[in-house]
């Protein structure tokens, strides 16, 4: 199977303290090192407000991380452990390898196109638009 | 505004010409004087001033931002961007009033409604 790239972020209650975030996420690279998989990036985003309440908070601690894995038994192992852990008030995992794959697929179209684009309407564009108004122009003024 | 003064120049214009060329203009305009006091008479005096007299509507045309900006991508994550194409409450806006393209609309809508699920926008619903 090939290479997957997933989005994981989760929220963890305001108060909570550094360490037991710390906690929580070498669970989750503890898990990735067991099912084969390889942590990207992490980033806290740090406290933000929540769009809505979430557990009667208003406002959690944000991380966020990206898991590359060729095992999708990694992301389901990672949401079960998310889920029992009070801690976090919610998460989020997000499958990103087809989106990038056609983002980069249109960067690479835009590329060609803009690699064609001057040798074509160069020639075509700048005869045409100067004769034409200028008829028009004089038919309105007489 | 701009539309109002475009229609005012083009409105004194023409008769002027005609009020040159033959006594036309005199008795239109003593006719017209009590009704274009009542206000929308200022309305049908434009068209029949000009024989010509089509309708300028200009919109300012809507472009994709996304478009602009070449993005192929759109991501959940920047709810900084995705707020500009929700309201308030957090419906999405339709295309028709943000001017986005339907493709990257169609991408907006999924990365607004993964935002959603991990509390960077609101629900449809109730402000809170």
């Amino acid at each position: 199977m090939e290479e997957r790239l997933y989005d994981l972020i989760f929220i963890a209650r305001p108060a909570t303290p550094e360490d037991e975030i710390k906690k929580v996420i070498s669970g989750i690279e503890h898990t990735c090192a067991e099912k084969g998989g390889k942590i990207e990036k992490t980033e806290h985003w740090g406290t933000r407000k929540l769009a809505y309440r979430v557990a009667k908070h208003r406002e959690g601690i944000y991380v966020y991380q990206q898991i590359r894995t060729n095992h999708a038994e990694l992301i389901a192992e990672l949401e079960r452990r998310l889920r029992v852990q009070d801690v976090v008030i919610k998460y989020l995992t997000v499958r990103l390898d087809e989106d990038l794959k056609r983002q980069k697929k249109l960067g690479g179209k835009r590329e060609q196109r803009a690699a064609r684009r001057p040798r074509r309407s160069a020639p075509a564009s700048v005869p045409a638009p100067t004769p034409a108004p200028a008829p028009e122009q004089t038919a309105a003024a007489s | 505004m701009a539309e109002e003064a475009k229609q005012a120049q083009s409105h004194s214009g023409p008769p002027r010409r005609e009020g040159g060329s033959g006594g036309h203009g005199g008795p239109g305009g003593g006719h017209g004087g009590p009704r274009r006091e009542g206000g929308p008479g200022g309305g049908p005096g434009g068209p029949g001033g000009r024989p010509r007299g089509k309708r300028q509507y200009f919109r300012k045309k809507k472009v994709c931002k996304f478009c602009v900006e070449k993005m192929d991508f759109i991501d959940y994550k920047r709810a900084d961007i995705l707020s500009q194409f929700v309201q308030e409450r957090g419906k999405i806006l339709p295309r028709r009033m943000t001017g986005v393209c339907s493709r990257h609309q169609r991408w907006l809508g999924v990365a607004i409604k993964r935002a959603r699920n991990i509390a960077l926008l609101p629900f449809a619903g109730r402000a809170s």
